[in-house]
């Protein structure tokens, strides 16, 4: 799944969770896809992020997971003998994955011994 | 520079801009019984650029009321009136920050999302200041770079190039921290203690004696949104945890994840708020 704006939303893409307005109104369920109707109805209702299935978007700033993941070792580096951080790093980089590839690929990497 | 020239220095910030007179203002009116919300809300909304920003703040995802607040009277009954101050007080350097250094506006933001997510987990009974004291806990370094920009640059370039951290090249420059500078300005400012302290001990939670609470949230909150790389507080390095402030607010790993889930959501809303992506369009 991959949080956009709506800018970033095109036609065919599916939702992964409902489009919700500020007010807190749901317009559409998970499952719905878009059309370029629906996208301008939303814009309209004031929705400005979409949580859609996949990875359909490359945003400014987006990086690959590898790269985010070798940033959090580096940005941790100067903490790691504290066991608290240690234990937090570990639910970022797990929580990064499982955002990406599904609760499967944590569940695998913990079998086969990876480091998450 | 020593520490008592900084000191002096700061008694008279030249660099910035000025507090609204409003502010005054206001505070007189606070000391009197008989000023209601809908007094004051009219005070502020005399001046309609100052009435935009305010809402265009409260309304942001970080304080995550649900429906739209589109009064200065709903905002000061909402998130009270220390909020409603410290926004006034503080808008100005915001948007210094903001047009200066967009990555410390971030970790501004998202610092004031985390203690947000957190102190509403912990049934505090004004989550939103402790939002507003994440949102301004690095004043000292906006401070800084206004007032001292030579020196400023120095710490940067040191903390770069011998890979210290920020706050421990800022003491060594100019005698004191980012988070002291913030503490005295917050306090010439006349902001509350809830916000002052925090700012003031964000990076040494274990000395505060009051408001141990607040200050352990932002301690951690600062902590936590460095941890996932948003923003930048200056040097790319998780800062080292306080486990006397961590022993106040700690939870297990499944409260870990659910807070990883919401901070995730509102920071891609957040990503709007700050316009970074129409920037890069
Ligand atoms: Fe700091
Ligand atoms: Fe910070």
């Amino acid at each position: 799944m991959q949080r956009i704006p709506i800018k970033y939303a095109v036609p065919g893409m599916k939702l992964e969770k409902e489009a919700v307005t500020p007010e807190g109104q749901v317009l559409c369920g998970p499952d719905s896809e878009l059309t370029a109707e629906l996208i301008e109805r939303l814009k309209k209702q004031g929705v400005t992020v979409l949580t859609v299935q996949g990875r359909p978007v490359v945003l400014p700033g987006d990086k690959s997971l590898g790269t985010r993941l070798k940033e959090l070792e580096h940005r941790f580096s100067k903490v790691n003998n504290d066991p608290v951080l240690k234990a937090i790093k570990k639910l970022i980089a797990e929580f990064w994955i499982v955002q990406e590839r599904g609760p499967e690929a944590v569940a695998s990497a913990k079998r086969t011994g990876g480091q998450n | 520079m020593t520490r008592e020239e900084l000191i002096s220095r700061l008694d008279n910030v030249q660099s910035l801009p000025t507090i609204p007179p409003i502010v005054s203002r206001l505070n007189e009116m606070v000391q009197d019984e008989d000023t209601t919300a809908a007094r004051l809300g009219k005070v502020i909304e005399k001046d309609q650029v100052l009435t935009a920003k305010l809402l265009k703040m409260v309304n942001s995802s970080f304080y995550g009321f649900p429906q739209r607040i589109s009064t200065i009277n709903n905002a000061l009954v909402l998130l009270g009136f220390n909020v409603i101050k410290t926004l006034i007080v503080t808008s100005s350097i915001f948007e210094v920050m903001q047009a200066s250094d967009i990555r410390l506006f971030e970790h501004s933001l998202g610092c004031a999302t985390a203690a947000g997510i957190i102190a509403r987990r912990r049934g505090i009974k004004n989550p939103e200041e402790v939002s507003t004291a994440g949102l301004i806990h690095d004043l000292g370094k906006i401070v800084l770079r206004a007032e001292l920009p030579k020196e400023y640059d120095r710490i940067l370039a040191n903390s770069r190039e011998r890979e210290l951290p920020v706050r421990d090249v800022e003491l060594e420059i100019v005698g004191m921290t980012h988070s002291e500078i913030g503490g005295i300005l917050a306090t010439q400012w006349n902001l509350p203690d809830s916000l002052v302290i925090p700012v003031k001990y964000h990076h040494r939670p274990a000395k505060c004696k009051d408001h141990q609470e607040i200050t352990a949230i932002i301690h951690f909150s600062d902590i936590l949104i460095r941890a996932v790389g948003f923003g930048s507080g200056g040097d790319p390095w998780v800062p080292p945890l306080d486990h006397k402030a961590w022993d106040i607010i700690k939870f297990g790993k499944s409260d870990a994840r659910e807070i990883l889930e919401e901070l995730d959501e509102k920071l891609a809303e957040l990503a709007n708020f700050t316009g970074e992506i129409d920037q890069e369009q």
